[in-house]
């Protein structure tokens, strides 16, 4: 507290943050069942029982066909029998969607529900390009501009000037000055490597690990890549 | 077919005002039809520049608003024939440009003249981005210094992406490079980024380079276009420019520092 029994000035502290929450596909819309099948798990593995106790679990519904009805409360009621913590569902038919918002129950995102449980269409035809998400650009990439290869690699012919950012999903080649900020791998491909024909850069990161760099850098200026390995990045002289 | 050149650099100060109005004059003085326009609403420099600033009744905003037509707010420059200044609103804010306003004064200025020179205001906002929509070429203007550079470049990547001929998807715009207020002295000292620094980092055709002097200062307080300045570098290196622009090939001149002799420097200059 600042100004205990004063109004504080201070703004209200909203920030975001990234949780990893267990996920319970529910097999049926069913609450005896649901109870039924908790209760064999916890015989056969009981220290399951202990690893669930009071885990928050986001229920997702996608098995569950969107005209059938849904005892939401009961099976909540059965969760926290179990001593789990639902705190969201997720896949849910708009109908149970209003059922959760009815019981204060976020709905959350991810995975969007398929319209249909589809039954076995054939994949469209050819959509996909010869190149599947790969980029490549030959003219400099400008301060304040940003590149993302997504689900490929991105190849830069030209320079890459400070204060510009370029991301991939797989590897990034940059044979101009890398000057700005490069990131392979950001949907966490840590396989992904940056390769680049003058370091320069002014941050460089793969698969979320990066770091900034100096001009008394020892490579720099130089031919080098960057890679990830043990959870570290190294960088290394490009000597081909 | 009329072109449109936006003379332009993200950062303040740097001599796009100055530019402008000798670019607009040279090419008047080859004998093109030219109009030069001043983009900066709320902070009119160019008629005070171009030495117009006591016979500005009606400006681009009383256009675009419909208060006056475009005849009314084009004034006759007093050194050059072929050439018009359209001055800016000294009292309104950008927000007073709108995109189909601008379009519309574009599109019949473009019928009268062969050149139109857009002079942009500093930074990256609507201003600027009004000023250099319509561009068909630009001259990106900087000054040998880390900070000039790299807003040029920053300018640079606006151009290829938010320019009229980008959002059409026709052929980019022809970009220039011009370094001003260069003072080779100074970059033999170390002080300055020396010519080949700024063209590996804009990696940008060079138009010229125009060197630091008081004749500028001198030029602008009096209202007289740079260009106007008999025998100076200044008014040779723009001239070079508007060559080198039009397709001429012209030496670079005036990056060399000037030696000074022996007796000169015993006696003094």
């Amino acid at each position: 507290m600042v100004n205990p029994g004063t109004e504080s000035s201070a703004p209200l502290r909203v920030a975001g943050g990234v949780f990893t929450l267990s996920i319970l596909h529910l097999e049926s819309n069913n609450p005896q069942q649901l109870a039924q099948r908790i209760a064999e798990e916890y015989r056969r593995h009981p220290a399951a029982a202990d690893f669930h106790r009071h885990a928050p679990v986001v229920l997702d519904l996608s098995a569950i066909p969107e005209e059938a009805p849904l005892a939401l409360p009961e099976i909540l009621e059965v969760l926290r029998a179990a001593h789990w913590f639902p705190v969201g569902l997720r896949n849910a038919a708009p109908g149970h969607q209003a059922l959760a918002q009815a019981l204060h129950l976020p709905v959350l995102r991810g995975q969007e529900r398929n319209a249909a449980p589809q039954p076995e269409t054939p994949p469209p035809a050819q959509t996909v390009p010869a190149n599947p998400g790969g980029l490549i650009i030959d003219h400099p990439i400008r301060g304040g501009q940003r590149n993302y290869a997504r689900g490929g690699d991105l190849v830069c012919l030209a320079a890459v000037n400070a204060g510009a950012e370029i991301m991939a999903d797989g590897n990034i080649h940059v044979y101009g000055p890398l000057r700005g900020r490069a990131l392979a791998g950001v949907n966490g491909q840590e396989t992904a490597r940056i390769f680049c024909m003058s370091l320069e850069a002014e941050l460089v990161s793969v698969a979320g690990l990066y770091r900034t760099l100096e001009p008394g850098y020892p490579l720099w200026g130089k031919a080098a890549q960057i890679y990830s390995r043990d959870e570290q990045l190294h960088i290394t002289a490009l000597n081909l | 077919m009329a072109k449109i050149i936006v003379i332009t650099s993200g950062k303040g100060g740097v001599g796009k005002t100055t530019t402008s109005a000798a670019f607009a004059s040279g090419l008047a003085l080859r004998g093109y039809r030219t109009v030069v326009i001043d983009f900066d609403v709320g902070l009119r420099n160019l008629d005070l520049i171009m030495g117009c600033e006591r016979r500005v009744v009606y400006d681009l905003i009383n256009v675009i608003q419909g208060e006056a037509k475009l005849q009314q707010a084009l004034i006759k420059d007093k050194r050059c024939e072929n050439l018009y200044v359209l001055p800016t609103s000294q009292t309104r804010d950008k927000d007073a440009l709108t995109t189909e306003g601008v379009t519309a004064v574009m599109d019949e200025l473009r019928k009268e003249f062969d050149y139109i020179v857009c002079d942009s205001p500093a930074g990256i906002e609507s201003g600027a981005l009004m000023a250099l929509y319509h561009a068909d070429e630009a001259i990106v203007v900087t000054n040998p210094e880390v900070s000039s550079v790299r807003d040029s470049d920053r300018i640079l990547g606006i151009l290829a992406a938010r320019s009229r001929r980008a959002e059409l998807g026709e052929e980019p715009v022809k970009e220039h490079l011009l370094l001003t207020r260069y003072s080779p002295k100074r970059v033999e000292d170390g002080e300055m980024l020396s010519l080949g620094d700024v063209k590996e980092l804009l990696r940008t055709p060079l138009l010229g380079v125009i060197p630091e002097s008081e004749v500028i200062l001198q030029a602008s307080n009096q209202g007289i276009p740079a260009i106007h300045m008999e025998n100076s570098d200044v008014a040779e290196a723009y001239k070079d420019v508007v060559a080198r622009f039009l397709g001429e090939e012209r030496p670079l001149r005036f990056i060399q520092p000037v030696k000074v002799g022996f007796f000169k420097r015993l006696f003094g200059g």
